[in-house]
């Protein structure tokens, strides 16, 4: 094992990392507000779709990563409608807003698959602190998507622990006729909360299409969508422990592809079982020791609410 | 100022899910059309030809009766453990478990007689999906843990299972490198009926009438309900929540188990990735759009079957398969939202000054 593919594996795991958190809060802020989207997946690939044909149709890839999150949160509206106004059952909903956004955005994007990108975002640069070892490259080589996803955890975690919105929203998470009753639109806040998801897990799409990959081919999110509802959970619901799972996350999708190199004799698919079978186990385990203590998850989720129904 | 406001009916609007249905497939339809209009296709000519390759002979009925199986027995799954209140997202998972069940029977009966071999199949379906859902199940019944989630998370673990044998343990070794299982031997394959349709389709079909008659004339099926619906008077009732929920979990994945032996022993023989083909995602809309009830999952799967059959037949005249898939989660979207009108309607309510007079008005009408 070299230094260099040492380096790399750690490269590889942060932006890995990023790609998973982004999509991860977007699912975090949703379940804090009571709202469970299983339609990640779905809005993922809008966003990667939605971002690679925006940057391919005008050249500019800020416009295309923000048609990404505009395409994953137009998608993630959809959830929103159905569940919060209308009451549908979350699962059913976000599980159809999988398969359409799937569907949809092979649809979309039939003439652009394996084209080259029209534009991808490049690396903030950093001037001199790239050049120190290791952390250079690990920590500061990276594409703004990174920094976006950094910022957007310390932003989450502020607005759901130090704000009074976010209080409301949790409270529309945990309970929400007593949001209601202490003034608030519970039809308002799960709204905000899903569009919101919607965007992060768009931007994440659009991180894959304009940065990482770039290019677009059909059913190019290959299941990350379900790690990042793996996360939330493997994150206890709080922005931190996400981003520690996030590169937990990240460095078993990074170590993947780098087995061989290393020359380790494991099967990389059976590696890649590792996230959703810590997350069953992180699960079982949160559920015995509720029984003590109360769990962290949103005391409301999965619930619809009508006033009328209290 | 007045607002709209939902508020439940007295009674829900009769035979109002058929005609929910019938909303969702026009809305599902209609935005296809638009869809393909802005891709330079005809839509009639499109949807003709879509009805004609699943519907329009005996041989495109076989296709699409094929088709309904998986998505029947998985509907079924889900519907099973629905019927208490239980939600399980596994049975993409279990069908693929259900496959590597019934291919390892294959692999150690390759020799046996045709009726042997093939129960044993079939056999090992139902337990390889039962074995998939025996995790969530006891975490579930023993400690409470949310199987939404669980049974989701095994879907990927199974999913990588499959790749990791038919890549490596189980690979055919005449395949010139293609990740997929040998051919199964000819007497572990179904009989046919007529044109491409198996016996898979009376399998299934009876499947599903027992769990019909079991859900609605036995007690069983009444303890089910009563448990779904309520915990506490389950408890009363002397009706073990625990015992339940684990036997419920354990059929729904074996249904859903049965289904990947039936694909692998009637339309596949042998195992790809792509051998379930969201068959169990699918599942959940089926089960969703017939209200968890077996009668209502046969003909939904039947419908769907349709869609999906006539959606590979248009790829052939240039239109992508992609456009089944958006079919299918329209008809769903447009159904859900024209069923909250069968249980809900539309009142204008005045707000401001007095809002909260005439909010504890509606109260007064939601509870009556």
């Amino acid at each position: 094992m070299t230094e260099a593919s040492m380096i790399g594996l750690l490269v590889a795991t942060v932006s890995f990392g990023a790609l998973l958190y982004l999509a991860a809060l977007g699912e975090l802020i949703s379940e804090k507000a009571g709202v469970l989207n299983l339609g990640v997946e779905g809005m993922m690939a809008m966003g990667a779709v939605s971002a690679f044909m925006a940057a391919h149709q005008t050249g500019n890839p800020w416009i295309g990563l923000a048609a990404g999150i505009a395409g994953g949160a137009l998608t993630g509206f959809l959830h929103g409608w159905f569940t919060v106004v209308l009451g549908a059952e979350q699962v059913v909903s976000g599980l159809s807003l999988t398969i359409l956004g799937l569907g949809f955005s092979a649809y979309m994007g039939k003439n652009v698959v394996g084209r080259p990108p029209g534009a991808v975002l490049k690396p903030v640069d950093w001037g001199p602190l790239t050049d120190i070892p290791w952390a250079g490259p690990v920590l500061f080589g990276q594409a703004p998507f990174v920094y976006l996803a950094v910022l957007a955890g310390i932003a989450t975690w502020f607005v759901l622990s130090r704000t009074r919105i976010g209080l409301a929203l949790r409270a529309a998470g945990d309970s929400a006729s007593t949001a209601d009753a202490a003034g608030h639109s519970v039809v308002g806040l799960r709204l905000g909360a899903v569009v919101t998801g919607g965007g992060l897990a768009g931007a994440s799409g659009a991180y894959l299409t304009l940065s990482l990959t770039p290019q677009w081919t059909q059913g190019i999110t290959a299941g990350r969508g379900w790690i990042a509802v793996a996360l939330v959970i493997f994150g206890a619901w709080r922005p931190g422990r996400a981003a520690v799972g996030a590169l937990l996350f990240g460095g078993l999708l990074a170590l993947k592809t780098r087995l061989q190199t290393f020359g380790v004799d494991f099967s990389p698919i059976l590696l890649s079982m590792l996230p959703y079978v810590l997350t069953i186990t992180v699960l079982i385990a949160i559920s015995i020791r509720a029984r003590n203590r109360p769990s962290p998850a949103p005391a409301a989720l999965g619930t619809a609410y009508r006033r009328e129904e209290r | 100022m007045r607002r709209p406001v939902l508020v439940r009916r007295d009674r829900p609007v009769r035979g109002g899910q058929p005609l929910a249905f019938a909303v969702g497939l026009i809305l599902a339809l209609a935005v296809g059309a638009i869809l393909l209009m802005t891709a330079g296709h005809e839509p009639l000519r499109v949807y003709q030809r879509m009805f004609e390759k699943s519907l329009g002979d005996p041989t495109a009925w076989s296709l699409t009766l094929n088709r309904a199986v998986p998505l029947g027995l998985a509907g079924l799954a889900v519907a099973v453990a629905g019927s208490m209140g239980l939600w399980n997202i596994g049975a993409e998972g279990q069908i693929l478990a259900g496959a590597m069940g019934a291919a390892w029977v294959a692999r150690i009966g390759g020799a046996w007689p045709g009726p042997m071999l093939l129960t044993g199949m079939l056999a090992g379906a139902i337990v390889g999906g039962g074995l998939l859902a025996l995790v969530p199940a006891v975490a579930r019944a023993r400690v409470g843990v949310n199987e939404i989630i669980t049974t989701l998370m095994l879907n990927e673990i199974a999913l990588r299972l499959l790749q990791w044998l038919i890549h490596g343990p189980w690979k055919d070794p005449e395949s010139f490198n293609f990740p997929l299982t040998p051919m199964l031997p000819d007497q572990g394959r179904l009989p046919t009926l007529f044109g491409r349709a198996h016996v898979g389709v009376l399998i299934a079909g009876a499947v599903i009438l027992v769990f019909g008659v079991a859900a609605s004339r036995t007690a069983w099926g009444y303890e089910l309900r009563v448990a779904g619906s309520s915990a506490n008077t389950a408890r009363y009732a002397g009706i073990s929540l625990k015992r339940k929920i684990l036997t419920v979990l354990l059929l729904s994945g074996g249904v859903a188990g049965l289904a990947g032996g039936i694909e692998l022993a009637g339309t596949a023989d042998r195992i790809t990735e792509g051998i379930s083909n969201g068959f169990g995602y699918a599942g959940i809309i089926v089960a969703a759009l017939a209200l968890l009830r077996p009668s209502g999952v046969a003909a939904v799967a039947l419908l769907f079957g349709a869609v999906q059959v006539g959606g590979q037949s248009i790829q052939i005249i240039g239109v992508p398969a992609s456009v089944s898939t958006i079919l299918q989660a329209f008809i769903l979207f447009g159904a859900i939202g024209a069923g909250v009108f069968v249980r809900y309607s539309v009142r204008l309510v005045t707000t401001g000054v007095d809002a909260s007079a005439s909010g504890d008005g509606d109260d007064g009408e939601a509870t009556a």
